[in-house]
């Protein structure tokens, strides 16, 4: 029910067009998922702080929520460098050290996070990519690598916070767009609410970031854990995932969801459909490459 | 030549001129292309288009004679279900190119993604680099070359056709085989080859069907049937339908196939009754002059709707299922009648062209019968995701039931045993929906609705899908709907009831906001103007009719129709027993029926105190049972199950 996009550019320059680039793969796909529009992208970071966004909603409901997310700052040590309320979302700057498992499982109690991330930071809401930057001044935002996802929804609301990115619940800057449905969710689920992982959504694309994420903290490489996911999860998907310094996709044996990808000296962007990839070269015939049903791959920036 | 530069105009503006240029016979160039789906779409005339890059989704699809050329890659469906006419690609090819092709050469010069091929009936597909999953996948006829690696699966459930891999074979699929290849078979490749200036020295492998999944090891033993009565009764547990059963199953060791719809009672129309009392001075003398009933569907989104004199249509029904001349009968009834015709799976006769006035052309996942000239010539277009009586599941039509002529509609060879697939190859979700239905009404210039038919199963989200697509109508079918043949069991426990689909669907789309955007036929078990106007008044737009069409014009109700024998002549492909149908005489049975439906909407309308069929609202009805009263949400009146309408009314 949606189209996704990612693109990093490889070399260490932190200022780039990432948001630009993502509106136009989405806008190119939007078609795809015309209710809610979600972007991931990584910035510049500062040693011992971590961006925060949260969706607040509007008037004294984002009033109340943005309260309790200053007592539980200040209950959980985390020192408020800068904050402002865009749009539905807030968006807190903190100097933190602690457990930020436990710090991100008790600011969830007091209002729906986003993302948590040194260099991470989710925007999304109702809306085509065009509407979502109108609000969230996406285009101005400049950065190293990013992930976009348009989105159809079937529940009556169309909620913000169940567009997409996803972000892995407890692990800093780890996000994830999926297209496609995990059918053995449940049971994922159950198995890592077992070892202590709380879920705030019953999403499946919040599952696949999750249990990378677990892999990644145990030491396994993204890539290693993008292989074991595709035969750990049953259905029909495709997704793409970002970490601080890498972007990686991984698409299922039926090969039943679209990706194709587009690679240079510079970057590399995939998407759903060739024309999100066109949109980054106008004009010009790309020599695209569509991934192999059950594969999976990754990219980093150091390379 | 004409150039079109798609970075200064539209697909939908583009698509226009390149098919007024090939109407005046002149080759186009196309600049700019940047992957853009629909390139080219419904174009049917004998020019040469040059796309000067990529192009994305169905590039050349649903088009006839022209030869493209793509300098680049394409998207998913390139030549979806192209007649004669060709598409060279420079580069890479997505996933199902050549889809249900029914006569083209497409040739790929690079890779192909999965499926290709998927569904295709005739011409030639070849894939000069690495094919990859299920290559071949459900093919009826034609050729798939393969010059690379074959990819995983290959063959995967073919009926017919054949496959030619010069590369490496990674796996077969499931009913495929390798077969010896013949010296003017290599021969004619390599002609091909050379014609295309595409350098290959290898030799070939050869993959056919293997005829292992296609028929059940042992038939039904025939019994004399059971009549419908006694087969639905709600009689003691062991009863004589189970009994047969049980030992039907002991000789075949599987499920039982028949037709007909679900007999099980479960909560339907029956359940809920009009709150009013019904006259005879309430319904007067001429209540079909006092009612409006015209009713417009499909027009919501700037199509050109289908008029019907009142909301009621033929429900879908295949030419396949049922012959030609009970086909026939129902086009002419239909057009007398001044309502709308479906064709079903299957394809579009000229005989039920000519008699059908307004008539919607469906498409299944199979593409049998489905083509660009027969779209252009339908007053509808509409896609089948599901029916009511086995949602989720296709069809199987025996090689008895493939005639040489039914054959050739649904462009297949004749004599093969028929899969229908239960799935699209290019539906995989909403996603792709959306560009599905943009692909037809690219290829028709807009004129026509577009509707979905949809199985109720998960109703409340797949209304939202369907609304959010922009589909402009939707037939919405529960599981009393009928059908030709299926698995006895799937017909009594799949699905969910007429009744909870239309009150699912309504509350979904008033969840969101959008019931406007819709409109909604609802069918399934709906057996006259009484039933008619119960679904109405629950909000239907419009009703359909199926089973009691069919009986009306001399279905006896066996529900042996997927043995292919039917004594009456509906239900069969046999000339022997279709001579002894009478598709005049039985037009003029359904038709007199037809008109005692509209004046029992009519009557019963007016009775409730309505001037026109659009004022039936659910402050009419009332639940007689608290499961009807649970489902609809209507209130419980149990002291109206005594009233018998027709008395009152009498």
């Amino acid at each position: 029910m949606c189209g996704i996009a990612g693109i990093l550019f490889k070399h260490m320059d932190i200022d780039r067009d990432t948001g630009k680039a993502l509106i136009d793969m989405l806008d190119g796909c939007q078609h795809r998922g015309p209710d809610s529009t979600g972007f991931a992208l990584y910035g510049d970071d500062h040693p011992g702080q971590i961006k925060m966004r949260f969706y607040v909603g509007t008037g004294n409901e984002a009033g109340d929520a943005i309260g309790r997310l200053r007592e539980v700052f200040a209950e959980q040590g985390a020192e408020l460098v800068e904050d402002e309320q865009i749009g539905s979302a807030y968006r807190a700057v903190v100097k933190f050290s602690g457990d930020l498992q436990k710090f991100s499982y008790a600011v969830e109690h007091a209002a729906k996070v986003m993302s948590i991330g040194e260099s991470l930071e989710i925007v999304k809401d109702i809306g085509t990519a065009h509407d979502v930057d109108d609000g969230y001044d996406i285009h101005h935002f400049r950065g190293t690598h990013g992930l976009g996802h348009v989105r159809l929804a079937t529940e009556s609301d169309v909620k913000p916070e169940a567009g997409h990115p996803f972000w892995a619940t407890g692990f800093s800057d780890v996000a994830i767009v999926h297209n496609g449905q995990i059918t053995n969710y449940w049971k994922m689920r159950r198995r890592l609410e077992r070892r202590g992982f709380e879920f705030v959504t019953d999403n499946d694309s919040e599952l696949i970031a999750v249990y990378l994420a677990d892999k990644m903290s145990q030491g396994i490489p993204l890539k290693e854990a993008l292989r074991t996911s595709i035969d750990d999860m049953d259905g029909t998907f495709s997704f793409l995932v970002s970490t601080k310094d890498e972007i990686g996709y991984a698409k299922d044996h039926l090969a039943a969801k679209p990706m194709i990808m587009f690679e240079n000296d510079d970057l590399i962007a995939i998407a759903s459909e060739e024309v999100s990839l066109n949109r980054l070269f106008p004009g010009k015939a790309l020599d695209t490459r569509e991934p192999p049903p059950g594969s999976y791959n990754t990219w980093s920036r150091s390379t | 030549m004409v150039t079109i530069d798609l970075s200064q105009v539209s697909v939908r503006e583009g698509n226009e001129q390149i098919r007024a240029a090939g109407a005046a016979g002149h080759d186009i160039e196309v600049l700019n292309p940047d992957a853009r789906h629909h390139i080219g779409v419904g174009l049917i005339h004998p020019v040469k288009v040059t796309v000067r890059g990529s192009a994305g989704y169905f590039c050349a699809g649903l088009s006839d004679k022209a030869n493209f050329i793509v300098e680049r890659n394409v998207g998913w469906g390139l030549g979806d279900n192209m007649y004669n006419g060709s598409v060279v690609v420079g580069g890479n090819a997505g996933a199902i190119a050549g889809v249900a092709i029914r006569g083209a050469e497409i040739v790929v010069k690079g890779n192909v993604g999965s499926r290709a091929g998927q569904v295709m009936k005739k011409g030639t597909l070849l894939c000069a680099g690495n094919a990859n999953f299920m290559a071949g996948y459900m093919m009826y006829g034609g050729r798939i070359i393969i010059l690379g690696d074959s990819g995983e699966r290959l063959g995967e459930d073919m009926s017919g056709g054949e496959i030619f891999l010069g590369g490496p074979l990674n796996s077969l699929g499931s009913d495929a085989m390798l077969t010896d290849t013949e010296q003017a078979e290599i021969d004619d490749i390599r002609a091909f080859l050379d014609r295309y200036e595409i350098p290959f020295k290898g030799s070939f492998q050869k993959v056919v069907n293997a005829g292992k999944k296609l028929r059940y090891g042992t038939s039904e033993t025939p019994v004399r049937s059971i009549p419908f009565f006694t087969f639905s009764g709600q009689s003691d547990y062991w009863n004589q339908k189970v009994q047969e059963d049980v030992y039907i199953k002991s000789q075949i060791g599987r499920y039982r196939v028949r037709g007909y719809g679900g007999a099980r009672a479960v909560p339907h129309l029956t359940d809920i009754a009009f709150r009013k009392d019904i006259t005879a001075a309430s319904i007067g003398d001429d209540p079909v002059g006092d009612v409006e009933m015209k009713t417009l569907i499909g027009g919501l989104h700037g199509a050109k709707p289908l008029t019907l004199t009142m909301p009621v249509m033929i429900a879908p029904m295949s030419y396949g299922a049922l012959s030609r001349s009970a086909k026939q009968a129902i086009a002419i009834a239909s057009g007398m009648a001044g309502i709308a015709e479906n064709t079903g799976e299957g394809g579009m006769s000229d005989a039920q062209r000519d008699a059908a006035k307004q008539l919607i052309f469906q498409m299944l996942g199979g593409r049998l019968g489905w083509n660009i000239h027969d779209m252009n010539r339908a007053d509808g277009l509409e896609i089948y995701i599901s029916q009511g009586a086995k949602p989720g599941f296709g069809g199987q039509l025996m090689a008895k039931k493939v005639t040489k002529e039914l054959a050739e509609i649904r462009g297949i060879p004749a004599g093969i045993d028929l899969r229908s697939p239960s799935r699209h190859p290019d539906i995989l979700g909403a996603d792709d929906l959306v560009i599905k239905i943009e692909e037809l009404r690219e290829a028709t210039g807009y004129r026509l609705p577009v509707s979905v038919k949809l199985g109720a199963g998960r109703i409340r989200d797949d209304i939202k899908i369907a609304v959010k697509d922009g589909f402009d109508f939707v037939e919405l079918d529960g599981m009393q709907g009928s059908t030709g043949a299926g698995g006895a069991e799937v017909m009594e426990y799949v699905g969910i009831p007429t009744l909870s689909a239309i009150c699912e669907a309504e509350r979904a789309l008033a969840s969101i906001g959008r019931r406007q955007d819709i409109e909604i036929v609802l069918m399934g078990g709906i057996r006259d103007g009484v039933d008619a106007v119960k679904g109405l008044a629950l909000g239907a737009d419009a009703i359909a009719l199926g089973t009691s069409a069919i009986i009306a014009g001399g279905c006896i109700a066996c529900m042996q129709c997927h043995v292919g024998q039917c004594v009456t002549g509906i239900a069969t492909q046999d000339p022997e027993h279709e001579k002894r149908y009478k598709a005049k005489v039985e037009a003029q049975h359904i038709y007199t029926f037809l008109e005692s439906v509209r004046w029992q909407i009519a009557a019963i309308t007016k009775a409730l105190g309505h001037k026109d069929v659009k004022q039936l609202s659910r402050d009419d009805l009332v639940a007689l049972t608290p499961e009807a009263a649970e489902i609809t949400g209507l209130p419980y009146e149990p002291d109206r199950r005594n009233v018998d309408l027709f008395q009152a009314a009498g």
